[in-house]
């Protein structure tokens, strides 16, 4: 009997290495072997464009311990993640919500709030431009409206990189709003029929039924939400490219900046690997205090 | 609440009440139009202004006196715009290439996630983490060596050159892993007590199941992939093989401020077929899978 | 040894530069010209100021490629000219570079050090180079005296202003002095109680390090050497400084963007605008308002830095690519093209002999905006050719912005942006010393 287990497990076993094999095929050539160059690379003295590459030991992370930019974009990274990422995925989670329904207009709303997300970046950014110019964007003229204070956005150092923020909840809001709706068809109907016949409100439905079960799917849409902030890149390098005084530069931005524009492969390589930590970090603080809470409806 | 208790039919039954929730439901979606209804325009706001922008001439476009809508209907910025590059041409290249990727995709990611979600075998863990390490590490990173791994495949200045290094998805296989978790494992089970081996449970109980999951991922997919400028870029030099996005950096990169008409007249063209292909499938999204929910 | 004709491989280049020296031992004697094998080049090119000119390019290389036997050229849209630089060096970094491209001057040191261009000195020297290019234009692809590109399209930043706005206020001349500048940009400056409705003046942002270095040098300074940058100096500071004063008095904007710019001022949220000449037919046909262009206000003299570029030649190919890629060049900045070129786009022509083809004068007379820019250009010299001249660019703007935003004092962001740019360039030269 417990050979026979043995067996099983062992063809369970290879079956999912079986599984696994194309996508490590390609993950092995296109994302692996990078990031084993790269460790190697943060090593060395690399230009880009010249062959030849000296070797320095630890030298390139010791310049990045004391490099003032440096540290001041990390906390830039962090500004941005730590508020564009829950403020997008709580305004999708209620458009989803709202949007999870027979109502007429629905398809005319889920368009509407997810159109953004196909904008090419490039143009996105700026049209933004255009919405916060301070003297006629129509942004400042609403404010003025609204009896508020004119802002100078992306003129302002202090402003800049909110404004990008404010953008991203537009371009990525609807994108996180796909996932959770996909999430929540598969919610059986008759939970929400119950707990609406218990006289349950909305808010708490919301609370104790929907979110828990949607959990898995909130986990993923948080996770890939934190490492997908790094596509601010595309914001940055249209809109600011890092300015005004450094305010908008963030490490994807930098890492370009110093890799490609500055040809210094090395540091960037150091830059990057440095990022890698940053995220490896985030990502097993989420796992720690989220994951351990997701619920999978098909698992007990 | 005991979520996990699967519910009696009894408890939905009741037919009285019913009526009444369907009207409370009928109120409660008027009530949502109030927020939604302003909320989506001001959403739409950037849209009607690239399309606005689109027809007016360039002088139009910053002139406060112009007001809000052009003085004539400038159609004629479409073709001017057709004209600077062979948009034709990357049209169809952008198809082929965000369609091999995202073929490619569905088919790698659908079997990772099926081994990590339903499979049990030693590295799990570990080999999950790697999966996500695609995720974590910035492309800009990783450019210089695969263009070099490109170039010693021969595949520079190619097409597959745009699609091999995205064919298999982190991103993909941790979306589709969280929705096969979701599928009760009952009904697994009784799969294999039919005699299914495990690729025909993968086909014909998890993959329907996940529809829903599947097309959201094809969407973004193809969205992010329609939409690259900077990889394109590198590894092409013929007009040839380009793709759209191409054409419309053509139109912003400039030194002198951006040609904004034809710019958005870029744009939308760009963004059309997107559009188009969102507001059928969402219609689908919705019809066909709207309560499916596993009971 | 006959190649095919689709086939560019290495393998083809290989054969190429096994052939070369058989065939030009014995030009057209066992290969008449049009048996001879076809030569294939590939140029790579930026596009900086309208979509058009990507329409233009591949216009005047179908016209070359049908005039000229033997050669073939391949023109590659590569982005920006950041993009076209990065796009360049990596395929150097392969061995395989393009036969030529089109970067921005200031990268000439950058190309310079990884050993990767023709020096065609001797050529042109040889040719009417020398005698027809205007000097300053011809200086941004010099180094130690020697050459290292044909000038195709430079501009310069100028000062442009809305005759409307400055009608309304009653002032009828641009201004021609600092001081001026600071008592128009006053003047012009609306505000409606504490919002601003209109600022005096916006520097281009992105490229307001290149808009300073003018200021530098209308101080008197060219604020960097082949090795150093010199923004430390007092001339130096006192531009930024006077910025400073202009920003603190409510008439400039603290900072801004490339594209935003262009965009306010054609409507009408800045009377006047430091921007590239290249901007020129845009700002002019895109605002609603009669548009001035007049040189950048002077101190001690005139000043202005060069943007723009030179098409370089690739050292690492064939002596018959060589030739033929410096035919091309040369054809490209022959007098009917940069005329053309000129008028097409609102670039500077960079030969005198363009300037004085009727064509031209009678451009001059329409557009006499057109005009100032070349005039200016005789005040101009190269644009911040050191090594690491991009991550240079970068610190001076930070350093720019943050004593605009009141973070620093303008000497304490100076000093310490020349200290980091130097010891930057020290490592920089350090390191192409060992390779």
């Amino acid at each position: 009997m417990s050979q026979n287990l043995g067996r099983i497990q062992r063809k369970e076993m290879l079956l999912a290495y079986a599984l696994l094999l194309p996508s490590l095929v390609f993950l092995a050539a296109f994302t692996y072997w990078p990031i084993v160059r790269s460790i190697w690379f943060s090593l060395n003295d690399v230009l880009l464009g010249d062959p030849d590459i000296f070797w320095l030991g630890a030298e390139n992370y010791l310049r990045l311990l004391n490099d003032r930019l440096f540290w001041k974009v990390l906390g830039n990274t962090a500004f941005y993640t730590f508020t564009s990422v829950p403020l997008s995925i709580a305004a999708a989670l209620l458009l989803a919500v709202a949007l999870d329904s027979k109502l007429r207009g629905m398809a005319f709303y889920r368009s509407a709030f997810f159109y953004p997300v196909m904008i090419p970046s490039v143009a996105a950014g700026m049209v933004w431009v255009f919405l916060y110019a301070p003297g006629y964007g129509p942004i400042n003229e609403a404010l003025t409206g609204l009896g508020l204070p004119r802002l100078d956005w992306l003129y302002d150092s202090k402003w800049a990189l909110p404004a990008i923020v404010i953008m991203s909840i537009w371009k990525y809001s609807g994108y996180f709003m796909l996932i959770l709706l996909a999430a929540l068809k598969l919610v059986p109907s008759d939970l929400y029929e119950a707990a609406r016949l218990d006289g349950v409100s909305a808010f708490d439905r919301l609370v104790h039924i929907t979110i828990p079960m949607i959990s898995p799917t909130l986990y993923f849409v948080i996770i890939i939400g934190t490492l997908h902030s790094y596509q601010i890149f595309d914001y940055v390098y249209v809109m600011t490219q890092g300015g005004p005084a450094d305010s908008t530069n963030v490490l994807t931005f930098y890492i370009y900046q110093n890799g490609f524009q500055y040809q210094d492969i090395g540091y960037a390589s150091a830059l990057a690997n440095a990022l890698l930590i940053f995220v490896l970090g985030l990502i097993g603080l989420v796992s720690l205090t989220l994951g351990r809470r997701v619920h999978y409806l098909g698992e007990r | 609440m005991a979520l996990d208790t699967p519910l009696s039919p009894e408890m939905t039954a009741a037919p009285p009440v019913a009526r009444r929730s369907n009207w409370r439901r009928a109120l409660k979606g008027q009530w949502l139009h109030v927020i939604m209804l302003p909320l989506s325009l001001l959403w739409l706001c950037p849209l009607i202004w690239i399309a606005v922008t689109s027809l007016k001439t360039s002088a139009e476009v910053f002139d406060p006196a112009a007001g809000f809508f052009p003085a004539t209907p400038k159609f004629s910025n479409y073709p001017s715009t057709l004209s600077v590059a062979p948009f034709g041409k990357y049209l169809v290249n952008s198809i082929i290439v965000t369609s091999s990727i995202l073929a490619g995709q569905l088919v790698t990611i659908t079997l990772a996630a099926y081994a990590f979600a339903r499979l049990n075998f030693p590295g799990k863990n570990l080999l999950f983490t790697l999966f996500l390490l695609q995720v974590m590490f910035p492309i800009y990173a990783i450019f210089l060596t695969n263009f070099v791994t490109l170039r010693e495949m021969g595949l520079v200045n190619t097409i597959p050159a745009m699609i091999v290094p995205f064919v298999a998805s982190g991103y993909g296989t941790f979306m589709l892993r969280q929705s096969f978790r979701q599928v009760p494992s009952e009904l697994s089970d009784a799969a294999r007590l039919d005699g299914c081996n495990h690729l025909e449970i993968l086909w014909h109980v998890y993959l329907p199941l996940v529809k829903p999951t599947l097309l959201a991922f094809a969407i973004i997919s193809v969205v992010t992939h329609w939409n690259d400028y900077m990889w394109p870029l590198l590894v092409t030099n013929s007009e040839a093989i380009r793709t759209l996005p191409i054409g419309l950096g053509l139109l912003a990169k400039a030194d002198s401020g951006a040609d904004w008409p034809r710019l958005m007249a870029g744009t939308t063209i760009v963004v059309s077929p997107l559009l188009i292909l969102f507001v059928i499938f969402q219609r689908r999204f919705i019809d066909s899978f709207m309560h499916t929910g596993v009971k | 040894m006959k190649a095919t004709k689709l086939n560019i491989s290495r393998r083809g280049l290989l054969a190429g530069c096994l052939a070369t020296p058989f065939v030009s031992m014995m030009p057209n004697v066992l290969m008449p010209a049009h048996a001879a094998e076809t030569v294939k080049l590939q140029f790579m090119y930026p596009v900086g100021v309208s979509g058009d000119i990507n329409t233009i390019i591949s216009g005047m290389i179908d016209e070359f490629n049908a005039t000229h036997d033997g050669i073939v050229v391949e023109a590659i849209y590569a982005g920006s000219y950041d993009n076209t630089e990065q796009k360049v060096i990596t395929s150097l970094g392969v061995g395989e570079p393009p036969s030529l491209w089109l970067p921005i001057n200031s990268s000439l040191q950058t190309f310079l050090g990884l050993d990767a261009l023709e020096d065609i000195t001797e050529q042109a020297k040889s040719d009417d180079i020398y005698d027809d290019f205007i000097g300053g234009f011809l200086g941004t692809a010099i180094s130690s005296d020697r050459l290292y590109g044909l000038s195709f399209q430079p501009s310069t930043p100028v000062l442009y202003y809305n005759k409307d706005a400055f009608a309304e206020v009653g002032i009828t001349e641009a201004p021609e002095t600092w001081d001026q500048l600071f008592e128009t940009a006053k003047a012009l400056t609306v505000r409606d109680g504490e919002a601003l409705k209109r600022w005096g003046l916006i520097i281009g942002g992105g490229w307001h390090d290149w808009m300073f270095e003018g200021y530098c040098r209308q101080n008197g300074l060219v604020p960097w050497e082949a090795d150093k940058v010199l923004w430390d100096r007092p001339e130096s500071v006192e531009a930024l400084a006077f910025w400073k004063t202009m920003v603190d008095a409510g008439c400039m904007a603290p900072a801004s963007t490339w594209q935003g710019s262009a965009n306010d001022f054609m409507a009408g949220s800045t009377a006047m605008l430091y921007h590239s000449t290249g901007s020129l037919t845009n700002l002019r046909t895109s605002s609603p308002f009669e548009v001035g262009v007049a040189f950048m206000p002077k101190r001690k003299t005139w000043g202005a830095s060069q943007g723009g570029g030179p098409i370089m030649i690739a050292k690492k190919q064939s002596d018959a690519q060589k030739e033929a890629a410096y035919t091309f060049a040369r054809w490209m900045t022959n007098t009917e093209n940069q005329a053309a070129w000129s008028r097409a786009t609102g670039y500077l022509a960079v030969r005198k002999s363009s300037w004085e083809m009727p064509e031209m004068q009678a451009y001059l007379t329409e557009v006499p905006q057109a005009k100032v820019a070349m005039e200016q250009s005789a005040y101009s010299g190269a644009f911040l050719q050191v090594p690491a001249y991009s991550k240079a660019r970068e610190v001076l703007k930070s350093a720019i912005d943050r004593t605009l935003a009141g973070e620093v004092q303008a000497e304490a962001a100076l000093v310490s942006a020349t200290d980091e740019v130097n010891r930057e360039i020290a490592r920089v030269l350090r390191r192409q010393q060992r390779g």
